[in-house]
């Protein structure tokens, strides 16, 4: 009986073994592609990034018109923002003197300064509109019945975080559109019964928009508010894990 | 199971079998990937494309005409438009919040749940609410900037005389009608309880009605009597098809303010056509 004998390995593969079978990166990816189911799961229960995820689903989840990405593409959303907001913080100081001349100079010197305050912008409204519709996607397919009534709130308490990241960055660029827009803005915070005039003046650290509030609304928008929704999402992405997941028929 | 004293037990536990279900790699990890991709050469494109935008330097001595809040608080600004301030800048939106997150509390049947439009009338309940609040909004916004009353006059010849001069707007109410003096200043607490310089022992009936009572009686009125008569025709039956019927016409509603507020308010927020929307910069001299 003929035994079958091993092919010659071509350049190709001799390529691939060095690029790939070596010390060096065997050392930061310990398998190579998985290729068979039981490696496929062992991929995403011991890696890091994916392990947010199971290793199975029921595939019906898996269906785009099921969820359409939305609450995950908020997610990756919030990870561009981030990238493309501290690209911006190494340029922008937030001072009234120097925030305005800071932004023309992101726009016209900084080499792709303009790019990336560009996609930030663009981002920041896709964020709004892609956590809206992930919050309609979720309403019109039932998810937030038992047991998931505690992820609903935290979700809704995400929206409103959503709408403050945005709006708080909306002053930064400190030219007349973002100094007449929080000025509406807060005014309508500070028509609140009781508690409104001083929340106002907490916000903007003051009785109108200047250096305090500029200072307040950068704080919260590079640190404050990213550290509590990212908090938010973490219990968020975790509960929908112990909820078993996505929401399916009974 | 010790999680299970933690673990709220959810009645019927799911369970599949292995035919149903996928592997996340390669099967869900592939789609994220194309959809992060997708959106992120799209943002790229658009931000090749379009600038954002930069005005000039912050003055607060310069206001623009209209001054506008970012966009999506427009639908807030609009409201305020309409109604006593803190009403609509405040106490709406947060009440609406706190019902919108209390919506698990209020429906609590698991069923229907992970699936498009779980019950039996949903499709229809969503189209006729969101049509309803859609339609219902602008009547509203048309009606109170005075605008049907003038083209009812201007267009057929229409006009109710002096005696219905109060429909022409919700501020007519006020303004128009023979309301007695006393109505105007009711004293209904025995002391005077001041909180922040507010007056709080006397109502003026009229200007309450118009700013407060009006405006509540058609959120609260229509959204119950939407609710209602949908129950009497048989197509709300249950406690989702209710939220079903609320969230549509909210997101409709939610949705022609925001429209309203950006692109119908010109200058001194009067009611326009986006086309002859202006806005003047504030500059002396350059208006």
């Amino acid at each position: 009986m003929a035994v079958e004998q091993p092919t010659k390995p071509t350049v190709g593969d001799k390529l691939y073994d060095m690029m790939f079978h070596n010390y060096v990166w065997k050392s930061i990816f310990r398998t190579g592609y998985p290729n068979t189911p039981r490696n496929q799961m062992l991929v995403v229960a011991t890696n890091l990034f994916l392990h947010l995820h199971p290793t199975r689903i029921h595939r019906t989840h898996v269906k785009i018109t099921h969820t359409y990405c939305l609450g995950g593409l908020s997610f990756f959303m919030f990870l561009g923002l981030t990238v493309t907001g501290i690209l911006l913080m190494f340029y922008y100081v937030p001072s009234v003197e120097r925030a305005y001349l800071d932004i023309q100079t992101i726009q016209n010197t900084v080499e792709f300064g303009q790019l990336m305050r560009n996609m930030h912008r663009w981002m920041a409204h896709a964020m709004v509109i892609l956590v809206f519709m992930h919050m309609m996607r979720v309403f019109y397919t039932g998810a937030y019945k038992p047991p998931r009534e505690f992820n609903w709130v935290v979700g809704v308490i995400l929206l409103v975080l959503t709408f403050l990241l945005s709006f708080t960055g909306y002053l930064l660029p400190w030219d007349q559109l973002a100094f007449w827009a929080i000025t509406v803005g807060t005014n309508i915070a500070g028509s609140a019964p009781v508690l409104g005039p001083k929340t106002r003046f907490w916000l903007l650290g003051g009785f109108e928009v200047g250096p305090q509030a500029l200072i307040r609304f950068y704080t919260l928008h590079v640190i404050g508010l990213p550290l509590l929704a990212a908090i938010f999402m973490a219990v968020h992405f975790w509960r929908i894990r112990r909820d078993g997941g996505l929401a399916r028929p009974l | 199971m010790a999680t299970a004293v933690v673990a709220r037990p959810v009645s019927r536990t799911q369970t599949r079998s292995r035919e149903e279900e996928v592997l996340v790699w390669p099967d869900l990890v592939f789609i994220e990937f194309i959809a992060a991709m997708l959106f992120t050469i799209t943002l790229f494109l658009l931000s090749f494309l379009v600038n954002a935008p930069l005005l000039d330097q912050a003055n607060a001595d310069v206001t623009p005409n209209p001054s506008k809040a970012p966009w999506y608080l427009l639908n807030l600004q609009e409201l305020l438009l309409h109604m006593n301030a803190a009403m609509a800048g405040v106490i709406i939106p947060t009440i609406w919040l706190v019902i919108m997150g209390a919506f698990p509390y209020f429906d609590r049947e698991q069923h229907g749940q992970g699936v498009w439009f779980g019950t039996e009338k949903a499709v229809r309940l969503t189209i006729v609410s969101a049509v309803v609040g859609f339609v219902g909004t602008w009547f509203l916004i048309l009606w109170d900037s005075g605008k049907i009353a003038f083209f009812l006059h201007g267009w057929f010849g229409l006009s109710g005389g002096d005696s219905l001069r109060f429909l022409e707007n919700v501020r007519s109410v006020q303004t128009q009608l023979p309301w007695p003096e006393w109505s105007r200043n009711i004293t209904y607490s025995p002391v005077n309880i001041v909180i922040i310089g507010e007056d709080f022992q006397h109502l003026d009936f009229p200007a309450w009605l118009v700013e407060q009572g009006i405006p509540t009686m058609a959120m609260v009125g229509m959204s119950a009597m939407l609710i209602f008569s949908l129950w009497r025709v048989g197509w709300v039956v249950t406690r989702r098809d209710a939220l079903i019927v609320l969230f549509s016409a909210f997101v409709a509603a939610y949705g022609v303010l925001t429209l309203t507020g950006t692109a119908f308010r010109g200058q001194g927020q009067e009611l326009v056509f986006p086309w002859e929307l202006k806005v003047s910069e504030g500059i002396p001299g350059q208006e």
